[in-house]
């Protein structure tokens, strides 16, 4: 199969008035069709840049990008290209004020399928589409100034939603956002991978986000420095502290049970998982016990 | 003792109009002195109609707001001077910073109090050294910092007026780990070395159960429960049942005690927690 999004040793450089800043340095990556991941890392590591770069926002400065086979860093690519992968890779900023344009939410779910020149009832099928799959399907001709930042972030997802894109960039969406506007947006992100089969890239700070993604990408320093599943990664305590990110709490009492000579199995990086095991401890105790 | 406190005061906003909302219906809560207490509630529970009681922004519809023991209102010619005492970190303080430098940007405030020249320098000084800003930082445009320095700098402005009660609006909000930290630090730092007494407005637990001496839990416009750090936390399944978030770890110890294990609930840290779980294996 091949995968849909290509990334071949891409660097990307910040021009300052007087430095050079390198944000990124010999990336390489491949995500497939269908795939939920996550990109963490501190501030400054580059993650975010990366985000950008992956549809066009901002230019490499060397290095490729292929989307579905099409290398969009080509110096020859044309606009209407261009806009089509803008349309495939849709992107959920991180501050819910400054991505609605419009007054009236349907109006601003409209926004993206009237610049594609869409039949006007194919238009109020996807507004409406859109939607009901964000769950805010009550409030269409609400202003969206006085939603919450939850709300207002599901009516940015249904804006694209309505584009029909195979991949979702969510941009640090929920740094901005309450517990329950979190909460919201995250299943969100769940909702339209599993069930809608679209490609989730979230970037993100919190890891209780991340440990829920199929595979979690850990940047530092503009470089990718670890690659893997929620479990692989957050139990190596080492790298989570050297890319400057924090261990879930359960990995850290893990940790310590296992350094006061109790065996846990397996990784013990959710309240769930760590619970699991702690329960199937205590029982081969019990048996030793007997 | 309690340093500021509010007593049965109440806040409509747009009374007598058919936007009126009722944000604060009755709370009395108390403040203690010297100490970090954090104020927790989901959005629209009231917290930020408090906080902005506490320093003078908003004038309660009924009820006082106490100062030392004295009523902020009781010569609202002076509320002005009340806002030196009660410096209120708003939530994204650094969209606030506007001087051509840091420096200047810290100095305004205390400028604005008419404190003088060399004591403002030497403020700058020593709340540089507690947000953790240098001597080259200082100095430069308040645009060139880092995000987190940024955070930093605009709180320091608010520090350097030196004021008794310290209210930050959710100080950590869109920080990485290690942002949150230095912020955390800093402002722990400042109360150690004033003697202040500190009001955290957070969503979330973990630096609740991290930095907070008190916690007050605001639901529905009300005091919700208020305590110590251990009193609130060994109440955790009250604070779920109003859909709070709890500190990963408690409800770890809560999945096990529903498991029939006897797992210590009121854990808040991964220390408490390995302690009570050690003893179990021991047994």
């Amino acid at each position: 199969m091949n995968p849909f999004i290509e990334v071949e040793n891409l660097s990307f450089v910040y021009e300052d008035e007087s430095d050079k800043i390198p944000a990124l340095h010999n990336v390489n990556l491949k995500i497939n069709a269908g795939e939920y991941v996550a990109v963490i890392g501190r501030n400054g590591s580059g993650k975010s840049t990366f985000a950008k770069l992956l549809n066009m926002i901002h230019e490499p400065s060397c290095g490729k990008i292929i989307v579905d086979g099409c290398d969009i860093t080509d110096k020859n690519i044309s606009d209407e290209e261009l806009f089509d992968i803008r349309r495939r890779v849709g992107m959920v900023f991180q501050n819910p004020d400054n991505q609605l344009v419009a007054t009236i939410v349907e109006d601003d779910v409209a926004f993206g399928p009237e610049n594609l020149g869409l039949p006007s009832d194919e238009i109020r099928r996807r507004v409406d589409g859109a939607l009901k799959t964000v769950g805010m399907e009550n409030f269409s001709r609400h202003e969206p100034a006085r939603l919450s930042g939850g709300q207002k972030q599901r009516i940015a997802i249904a804006g694209i939603i309505a584009m029909l894109p195979e991949c979702i960039i969510f941009d640090e969406s929920t740094a901005m956002l309450d517990p329950i506007g979190r909460r919201d947006i995250v299943s969100m992100m769940e909702k339209l991978n599993r069930e809608m089969g679209i490609t989730v890239i979230t970037i993100t700070h919190y890891m209780n986000e991340a440990v829920r993604a199929d595979r979690v990408i850990v940047f530092n320093n503009g470089e990718v420095v670890a690659d893997g599943t929620p479990d692989e990664i957050y139990s190596n305590k080492k790298l989570i502290t050297d890319a400057g990110l924090d261990l879930p709490q359960c990995a850290a009492l893990a940790q310590e049970l296992r350094k006061n000579g109790i065996e846990l199995d397996g990784a013990c990086i959710t309240p769930d998982k760590c619970a699991e095991a702690i329960l199937r401890a205590l029982s081969k105790k019990e048996v030793r016990d007997e | 003792m309690s340093k500021i406190s509010v007593k049965n005061v109440s806040y409509v906003y747009s009374p007598g109009t058919t936007y009126r909302t009722d944000a604060l219906t009755n709370v009395t809560a108390e403040f203690e002195s010297g100490k970090i207490t954090g104020l927790i509630g989901h959005t629209g529970s009231g917290k930020s109609t408090l906080v902005q009681l506490l320093n003078g922004l908003l004038k309660p519809s009924e009820g006082e707001v106490l100062l030392d023991g004295r009523n902020i209102w009781e010569n609202p010619k002076e509320i002005g001077k009340i806002r030196f005492r009660v410096g209120l970190v708003m939530q994204y303080p650094e969209y606030q910073l506007f001087e051509e430098t840091v420096r200047k940007d810290i100095a305004f405030g205390p400028h604005n109090m008419g404190m003088s020249e060399e004591q403002i320098e030497k403020n700058i000084e020593k709340i540089a050294k507690i947000v953790g800003l240098d001597e080259l930082s200082l100095d430069k445009s308040p645009f060139d910092l880092s995000g987190g320095q940024k955070r930093r700098a605009a709180i320091a402005g608010v520090m350097a007026m030196e004021p008794e009660v310290l209210v930050l609006d959710e100080p950590a909000a869109g920080l990485d780990p290690e942002g949150r930290r230095a912020i955390f630090s800093a402002i722990s730092d400042y109360r150690e070395k004033t003697e202040a007494t500190v009001i955290i407005v957070s969503h979330s637990m973990e630096d609740m159960a991290d930095f907070c001496d008190n916690i007050i839990v605001m639901a529905n416009s009300k005091v919700f429960m208020s305590g110590t750090r251990d009193e609130v936390f060994s109440r955790s399944s009250e604070l779920t049942s109003i859909g709070l978030d709890i500190p990963e770890i408690t409800r770890l110890m809560m999945k096990l005690k529903e498991k029939g294990v006897a797992a210590d609930t009121g854990a808040y840290t991964v220390k408490s927690a390995a302690e009570s779980l050690i003893k179990l294996f021991e047994v």
